[in-house]
């Protein structure tokens, strides 16, 4: 702002420019929203058409002009899926898999990421380096010698199966080293000095610094196990251990081998709705997390 | 200088990602190196009794398929046109949804509705909103049943319907169903994500800005980016590393043909290259494919990281 | 950091490979890979030649107690059949344990069991298609069955009868041949499946529609082409005929020109040649008369036109057997169809050399280290292909057809016959016309690939009826020989 004018200009162009400022922020905030909604709209449409689906008759469903809207709504669909499948069972199983899996999971992200943002070791870069390099090799390949491993180890149709080999996931570790490195290293080295052990300093700074992260983390561990379905179909398939996706398939095949979809739509609703909760409850988390933590960098 | 304490100690927290990534991913990494060296490898014939011999044959295998270059190319394509929009847009929206206060919580959770959305229903509305239901493409009989919702948005707007994905379609217009579907499919991810970084940026910043009263856009460039670059840096760098190894997206769009009807295989990648392969159990060869992705992959990898450095403010 | 980084991950993939290499590669026989010896060991004495024939133990099965496992890809209803009949065979042998999984999809079989046979795991029993057990054998995992077809040992029961241990001349009889000669179409001669439950291709068409205009249903393809014509004079608008595969279209005009689509040993992929292409270009005129359309021609199911309200609408389809009841249209508020389907069998080239393709799932016994565990699964599979009452019943749970000529006296299944129509019980008219046509059924040869040959010609077929042009022929060409230099590089 020019600083050469008299009192009177000065006075005028403040108002001047509070009202453009005003007018400016209206603007702003109606494209704002007017972009979050139609963004919102183009992806909230997968959600409603699984929800179509699952309300139609299978004749429906396979017509080669979709409908948008059922023409009769089959929520007999719902009552078929719950007979159908051996819902609690494949639920419970899938709740434990999936929650031992994420806390494990998380426990040894925090430390790798830890160790790879703040510790200074020999090779440290490397080993990040490498740890990339793997993700660059398309998984599928890994398949026949992992179930080899697994075999060996004794462990085909166990909870073990299911949640050890996946707990390692680079793409989380390097995406919580990113975020732990947001965080200034003043704090880092300020604690050092008031003698703060770097775990302590890890629980109660870096934890609770990096929740939305952490939180993120959870969620996508979460929608991992509820929708893998390769892996546990391959190692773990007796009813005993069977998970959700699993157990879905399975109950609507024909001997054809085609899928009756709407109900398979419905059993994949009912399921959904537990993680939509979650997700409900979880999200003030995500977006309290750092102004509410007392620590400011 | 570094310390021993903190060497040993650094190792010790990293055992446990480090024992687990050895059994369950070095390990295979291993023996797919093995297969990829020997000539014409298959697993089942192997268990069979057959034994192979050390050789580059299944590389040079590889290469001389002669849509082996398209599938580079769509690869690459597709990487190069999805990273940038997706990262762009999944910005956008999370700086938007930063900055706003009504309607905050619930966007938040349409914004995450895709994830307990079935995947299959994803497939399933991309491949009613793009198909044309007809017959006789091309010739004097040509008949239209339906077009599909893009088609009819089109048509409202007075344009001429397109073709997208179906016989006689034309490259671009599959590569711009393709884009539109994986940077779809890549958003909520990226907005979660970058969502996260925007929360974890100290509030004071901002309060700074606001009684320097600095303008939106620079607060945006000066401020916002910066300080998110490492979540940026991350989205971008697993962006591309995913990106070459798209598949799952075309299979959903295209069926297993990877392609329009009158030419399968047009939109193959190197990914769907290696599901080929592995059909006819032809690991040996789907394993040199992979290597081969793996050179191209730790290429674009080493110039991201080089770029990154000087952009990324830790 | 990028240099170092690109330095040591070369040095390690170089380090990696040479220590991988000195260790597997130089004693070749990859112990890394398979290292179950449980599973070599039951393949080691099998090398070579017909030795690999399963060796019926001197007594038989020996009433010992063992589990047997059958993958299949049965929903609820189906397997509820399944259950019903184990605890039958379970009545005449109680020590034979039969657990049985839905592996979801025939994909998902084949995917589960390929990794399983790498550690000696597979299954006992499973759902398979030819192509898949041609896999299977690439390590040599299947039984092949001609020893214990043939073997005259008697097996107690535990209700005190007895049987053979092998088929009686009655049932070998009573399969129906077109789908019993599928289990040996592996190139060798030799048997290695039965079959479970088949379909085939039928004619569906819009009796209504045809009894108003006085058409008759076609037998040739001439008629098909004068019928097609006349339709298109009635209703312009429409595609008179739908053909939902366009793989077994053209593998079907090979049966029936009898000349050379694929050959299970020597140089697989035969299919490029004159006569092929000369069917090819007539369909190609049709379709630019308007006469037909094909399933990815179309852009969704051709039984979706079939049934469609709108003006653009088919009066023939021609799709799998066992989807009847997608065929029909929708019902109106007093709950009648729009209009009655007919069904018929497919149009032929010539009335001397009727072809119609034969599909379903067949079942295979995989090799294992205890041959009673053979024995027994060989029982079962023997139970449940030979049993009137189960494939009867299988058949009307599932609209397959069942696999023995027997059935059809089966007291249910003829009431299930008796009351076929084009409404309601369509898919008991479909199963009649099925029957209809059991001298007519063949089926290709299988191999490791086989399944790619039938994915390319699908495509030389959509590419082949589109081309347009001064130069038809050589387009025709070119997609013929696309098709076999794609195959030649899958294998």
């Amino acid at each position: 702002m020019s600083e050469t004018n008299n009192g009177v200009m000065q006075e005028k162009n403040m108002r001047a420019v509070a009202v453009r400022q005003k007018i400016g922020k209206y603007t702003v905030k109606f494209f704002l929203y007017a972009f979050l909604l139609t963004m919102a709209l183009i992806v909230l449409f997968p959600f409603y058409w699984m929800i179509i689906s699952s309300l139609k008759t299978l004749a429906e469903y396979r017509l080669s002009v979709p409908t948008f809207w059922p023409k009769t709504i089959m929520l007999s669909n719902y009552a078929e899926a719950f007979t159908a499948a051996n819902l609690g069972r494949l639920f419970m199983n899938t709740l434990y898999v999936g929650v031992v899996s994420t806390l494990l999971s998380l426990v040894i992200t925090v430390l790798s990421a830890f160790a790879f943002a703040r510790l200074e070791f020999k090779g440290r870069e490397t080993v990040f380096a490498l740890l990339l390099a793997t993700m660059m090799i398309p998984g599928e390949l890994f398949t026949i010698t992992n179930y080899s491993t697994i075999t060996h180890l004794g462990w085909m149709n166990t909870f073990t199966v299911l949640i050890v080999p996946f707990l390692v996931s680079v793409f989380y570790i390097f995406l919580l080293r990113q975020n732990f490195m947001q965080i200034p290293n003043e704090l880092y080295l300020a604690a050092k000095v008031d003698g703060t052990s770097d775990l302590k300093y890890l629980w109660k700074v870096m934890v609770p610094l990096s929740m939305p992260t952490l939180i993120s983390i959870t969620i996508l561990k979460m929608m991992g196990a509820w929708n893998s379905y390769i892996w546990p179909r391959l190692v773990a398939n007796d009813a005993a251990h069977q998970m959700i996706t699993n157990g879905l398939r399975n109950a609507f095949t024909e001997t054809t081998g085609d899928v009756n979809y709407p109900v398979q739509m419905a059993a994949v609703s009912i399921v959904s709705a537990p993680l939509f909760l979650v997700f409900v409850f979880l999200r003030k988390y995500i977006m309290a997390g750092v102004s509410r933590s007392g620590i400011k960098g | 200088m570094v310390d021993s304490k903190q060497q040993w100690k650094a190792w010790l927290y990293l055992a446990p990602a480090i024992v687990l990534l050895l059994v369950f991913t070095v390990w295979p990494i291993i023996n797919t190196i093995r297969m990829a060296f020997l000539e014409g490898y298959r697993g089942l014939e192997a268990v069979g009794g057959v034994s192979y011999s050390f050789g580059f044959g299944n590389f040079t295998k590889v290469i001389h398929y002669h849509k082996f270059i398209n599938c580079l190319k769509t690869t690459i394509l597709l990487c190069v046109l999805t990273v940038p929009i997706s990262t762009f847009l999944a910005l956008l929206i999370a700086v938007a949804l930063n900055n706003i206060k009504f309607l905050q919580k619930g966007l938040q959770t349409i914004f995450f509705l895709p994830y307990v959305t079935n995947s299959i229903a994803i497939g399933m509305v991309f491949a009613a909103m793009f198909n044309i239901v007809g017959s006789f493409y091309g010739t004097e009989n040509e008949l239209i049943a339906t077009a599909g919702i893009i088609n009819n948005i089109i048509e409202f707007f007075g344009g001429k319907p397109v073709n997208w994905i179906n016989y006689g379609s034309s490259y671009t217009a599959n590569i711009v169903v393709m884009t539109v579907y994986i940077v779809w499919n890549a958003l909520p991810f990226k907005i979660l994500i970058l969502l996260g970084g925007l929360q974890s940026i100290n509030t004071q910043y901002y309060d700074a800005a606001k009684i320097d009263g600095t303008p939106r856009r620079r607060v945006f460039s000066r401020i916002t980016v910066p300080l998110l670059s490492p979540m940026l840096a991350y989205v971008i760098i697993t962006g591309f590393i995913s990106g070459f190894k798209e598949y799952s997206s075309i299979v959903g769009i295209f069926g297993e043909g990877m392609g329009p009807a009158d030419d399968p295989g047009r939109l193959n990648t190197m990914v769907g290259f290696i599901y080929d392969a592995l059909s006819t159990n032809s690991q040996g060869r789907a394993s040199a494919a992979a290597l081969i992705l793996f050179g191209i992959i730790l290429v674009v990898t080493l110039i991201n990281t080089q770029v990154g450095k000087k952009r990324i403010h830790y | 950091m990028k240099k170092k980084l690109l330095s040591i991950v070369l040095a390690l993939l170089i380090v990696l490979s040479t220590v991988a290499l000195t260790a597997c590669g130089g004693q070749q026989t990859a112990p890394e890979e398979g290292s179950a010896p449980e599973s070599s060991s039951s393949d080691a004495p099998s090398n070579g030649g017909a030795a690999s024939n399963f060796e019926v133990p001197e007594g038989g099965y020996d009433g010992s107690d063992v589990t047997i496992t059958f993958y299949h890809t049965m929903g609820e209803n189906l397997s509820t059949v399944l259950d019903q009949y184990i605890v039958e065979f379970n009545k005449l042998y109680p020590n034979i344990h039969v657990k049985h999984e839905n592996m979801g999809g025939y994909d998902d079989v084949r995917e589960q069991i390929s990794t399983e046979i790498t550690v000696g795991n597979q299954p006992n029993i499973a759902y398979c298609y030819p192509d898949h057990v041609a896999l299977y054998n690439l390590a040599k995992a299947v039984v092949q069955l001609d020893n214990l077809i043939d073997s005259q040992i008697e097996v107690k029961r535990a209700d005190g009868t007895t049987e053979i241990l092998g088929l009686t001349d009655e049932q070998k009889s009573d399969f129906i041949e077109g789908y019993y000669d599928e289990g040996r179409q592996f190139g060798d001669g030799l048997m290695y499946t039965l079959p479970m439950s088949k379909s085939t291709e039928v004619l569906y068409y819009d009796k209504t529609f045809f009894d108003e205009n006085g058409l008759t249903v076609p037998a040739t393809w001439e008629e098909m082409e004068a019928l097609c014509a006349k339709i298109k004079e009635i209703d312009p608008e429409s595609c008179p005929l739908g053909y939902d595969s366009e793989a077994n279209w053209f593998i079907t005009m090979c049966e029936q020109y009898q000349s050379p689509y694929t050959s299970a040993t020597g140089d697989h992929y035969i299919f490029n040649n004159d006569q092929n292409k000369e069917f090819v270009k007539m369909f190609n005129s049709w379709y630019q008369k308007g006469y037909l359309t094909t399933q990815k021609i179309y852009g969704g199911y051709t039984s979706g036109l079939f049934t469609a309200e709108d003006s653009m609408r088919s009066y023939m389809s021609i799709g799998s057997s066992a989807g009847a009841n997608h065929q029909l249209p929708q019902t109106d508020a007093d709950g009648n169809y729009r209009f009655e389907v007919g069904i018929a069998t497919i149009p032929q080239v010539s009335d001397s050399n009727k072809k119609v393709i034969s599909q379903g799932p067949s079942l295979c016994i995989f090799k294992d280290t205890n041959p009673q565990e053979v024995l027994a699964s060989w029982l079962f599979v023997k139970f449940l292909t030979t049993n009137v009452d189960f494939q009867s019943e299988f058949a009307m749970a599932s609209g397959y057809v069942p696999v023995l000529k027997s059935v059809s006296d089966n007291a249910a299944y003829a009431e299930f016959l008796a009351n076929a129509d084009g409404g309601k019980y369509i898919a008991a008219l479909s199963a009649k016309v099925c029957l209809d046509q059991v001298d007519a059924y063949y089926t290709s040869p299988a191999f490791n690939g086989s399944s790619t040959a039938r994915d390319q010609v699908g495509g030389l077929m959509v590419k082949a009826l589109t081309a347009k042009g001064d130069d038809l022929d050589a387009q025709i060409d070119k997609a013929f020989q696309e098709a076999i230099d794609e195959c030649e590089y899958a294998n």
